[in-house]
């Protein structure tokens, strides 16, 4: 049984692991999916990369609903905030987009000051229905600001080159989103483990207690409004980028509910269960597809007809099982599979 | 000279009731100074008020010759002045560590880009941070539950806790809301030990509401009364315990002075 072992020194303390087992692992990890390129085919690196971009924007919604506290139902509007700026950037201005991407971010974080000003004093329900609010207002201006968005018409997003290489194709778009991925995965860890992190987790558990402990509230929920639409913008960008175009149907409302269905399945406030439950649910409706391809008639067009509502039902009962026996979602779940083998074979 | 904490004519109402009622009063610096008085009679009110949480209708409460009626909650931290809550107010989903380290905020400068680099100034005033925590939690004797998450703990270690959090401030003066309550005794007297100790060694100020009354006739300086939002009576603890007025707020009325 491994038992935890004495720290010699604070600055371990701080660190962000300091085992051994934990960082071999992640370079294990990370060196995989360095190689995967080479070693899969192109149908699956845009999965991953898809994959990836869901993490950056669960990740990015964490902070804010997981960590702080703050329900959003606008993910979909900073989304397509991100997306829009670097496309509007990208094709109207003729920004390079190693420029437009993080204009993007900028951008998304300015614009969520917009609704994070008249909603610091919100909380729960009211909140959300606030964010919802929101993300129809920015779908409202991609329709009808023509002179802006293009409208209805959407932008088509392409010559994303640096240095001669277009970053819009195949390994290219990997290793981006794979470089942003852990550049915000690492950043969010960061903050998590700071006195900004600890402040947003304050106001969500007491924001009574956070604030007589010197946390001025309404500067610290702005800062979660800002770094999380940062955030998510750029995975807006990025979606841009990798589907080749942007327009109204792109940006649905349903993307802020599979956001938040991504952090309640990893696990709410944790950022290796955003991690998780992106992948999951990123990965899922290929599962579906591949088990109706192997168990149904070959024939039926059942799946190709129902695609949308049979991912939606799935969605749904995921959801629901893991809030019913696993509350603290999957990270929950990895929790109790690593305390079961680390105690293995004694019982506890 | 100006007292270390002194209030004027403070009044709280809140609609029709009238929570505290022009109370005045004042503390020393160093002092255990214990504010009792029966259930509803706007002790923890009047915490509230010191605290910024809420503001006084009527009055001044000046720390140090500074108003602090003007101020926002947040702002007390920094000036030194830290409390407990009645009901637990811990960060429960949270380690130890972790609620303890909120207490050091005003202590620590980095926002959320240097927070997101995490070098330098960042992580030498986060080692600092976590080595004052560690005194803390030395001091309070909860080493074996540092990393728990607070909601997991037992009634008695989460107020520890809040106590260690108040204490990461590094307070010159601690507000403490009946500590000992729902504590068993062994419990109370570790408590009653370590607030002497915070006099005694580190020359805090405490000033608490407590219904323990073993516990305020030992270890405190001055005791203050209050009933029906009024302060009745103060002085030292016996004088307080043989004062009439109070007697018969605890034992002619039928109210419980639990
Ligand atoms: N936020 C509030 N709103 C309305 N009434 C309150 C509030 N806080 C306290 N009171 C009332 O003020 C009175 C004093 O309460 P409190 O200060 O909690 O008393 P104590 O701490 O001495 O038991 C009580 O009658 C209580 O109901
Ligand atoms: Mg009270």
């Amino acid at each position: 049984m491994r038992t935890g072992h004495f720290k010699e020194r604070t600055a371990q303390l701080v660190a962000l692991s300091d085992s051994k087992v934990v960082w071999s692992f992640a370079g294990l990890l990370l060196a995989l999916v360095l190689a995967a390129p080479f070693l899969i085919g192109n149908y699956q690196v845009t999965l991953l990369v898809s994959a990836m971009i869901a993490i950056v924007g669960a990740v990015g919604l964490n902070m804010l609903t997981g960590t702080t506290g703050l329900i959003s139902l606008g993910q979909a509007g900073f989304l397509a905030v991100g997306a829009y700026t670097n496309a509007i950037l990208m094709m109207d201005h003729g920004w390079p987009v190693w420029l437009s991407l993080p204009a993007a971010g900028v951008v998304s974080a300015l614009v969520s000051l917009l609704v994070g000003v008249p909603s610091l004093r919100l909380k729960g329900l009211y909140l959300a229905i606030t964010t919802l609010a929101f993300a129809f207002i920015i779908n409202h201006v991609i329709l009808y600001a023509e002179w802006l968005t293009h409208g209805p018409n959407g932008i088509f997003v392409s010559g994303a080159k640096v240095m001669g290489v277009d970053l819009q194709r195949g390994k290219a778009l990997y290793y981006l989103t794979f470089g942003i991925t852990v550049l915000v995965v690492f950043a969010a860890l960061n903050i998590q483990r700071s006195r900004v992190g600890r402040a947003w987790m304050a106001i969500r558990d007491h924001d009574i207690a956070a604030r007589v402990m010197g946390v001025d509230l309404l500067r610290y929920k702005l800062y979660a409004f800002m770094v999380s639409s940062f955030i998510v913008g750029i995975a807006g960008a990025l979606i841009s980028l990798q589907i080749r175009f942007v327009n109204i149907d792109v940006f649905a409302l349903i993307l802020s509910i599979e956001a938040l269905a991504i952090i309640i399945l990893g696990g709410l406030g944790s950022i290796a269960g955003a991690i998780l439950g992106a992948i999951f649910l990123s990965l899922l409706p290929e599962a579906i597809r591949l088990f109706f391809d192997a168990f149904a008639d070959t024939n039926s067009s059942f799946y190709t007809t129902y695609v949308y509502e049979i991912r939606g039902i799935t969605y749904g009962i995921v959801i629901i099982a893991f809030l019913r026996l696993k509350p603290e979602g999957l990270i929950g779940l990895w929790r109790d599979v690593r305390k079961y083998w680390s105690n293995w074979p004694l019982a506890y | 000279m100006t007292a270390f904490l002194e209030l004027h004519g403070v009044v709280k109402r809140f609609g029709g009731l009238v929570a505290v009622n022009d109370v005045s009063l004042s503390v020393e610096q160093g002092q255990i100074y214990s504010l009792i008085g029966p259930n509803g009679a706007g002790k923890t009110t009047l915490f509230n008020l010191i605290s910024a949480v809420f503001r006084p209708t009527e009055g001044r409460i000046l720390f140090q010759g500074q108003d602090l009626t003007r101020l926002p909650t947040h702002a007390l931290a920094r000036l030194g002045i830290a409390r407990t809550f009645q009901n637990l107010a811990v960060f429960k989903h949270e380690t130890v560590v972790n609620n303890l380290l909120v207490g050091m905020h005003s202590h620590l400068r980095s926002g959320p880009v240097a927070a997101a680099l995490f070098w330098g100034r960042t992580r030498r005033e986060e080692i600092a941070a976590r080595e004052r925590v560690e005194e803390i939690i030395d001091f309070l004797e909860i080493e074996d539950i540092r990393d728990h998450p607070v909601g997991t703990l037992s009634y008695g270690q989460q107020k520890r806790v809040e106590l260690g959090r108040a204490l990461a401030i590094s307070p010159k003066l601690l507000l403490i809301d009946e500590m000992v309550s729902g504590m068993n005794q062994e419990e109370r007297e570790d408590i009653a030990r370590f607030i002497l100790d915070l006099k005694d060694e580190l020359g805090m100020t405490v000033f608490m509401v407590e219904h323990d009354m073993g516990i305020v006739m030992d270890i405190s300086d001055h005791v203050c009364v209050m009933n029906y939002g009024r302060k009745i009576a103060e002085g030292t603890p016996a004088e307080v315990a043989a004062n009439q007025a109070v007697i018969d707020a605890y034992l002619g009325s039928s109210r419980s002075a639990a």
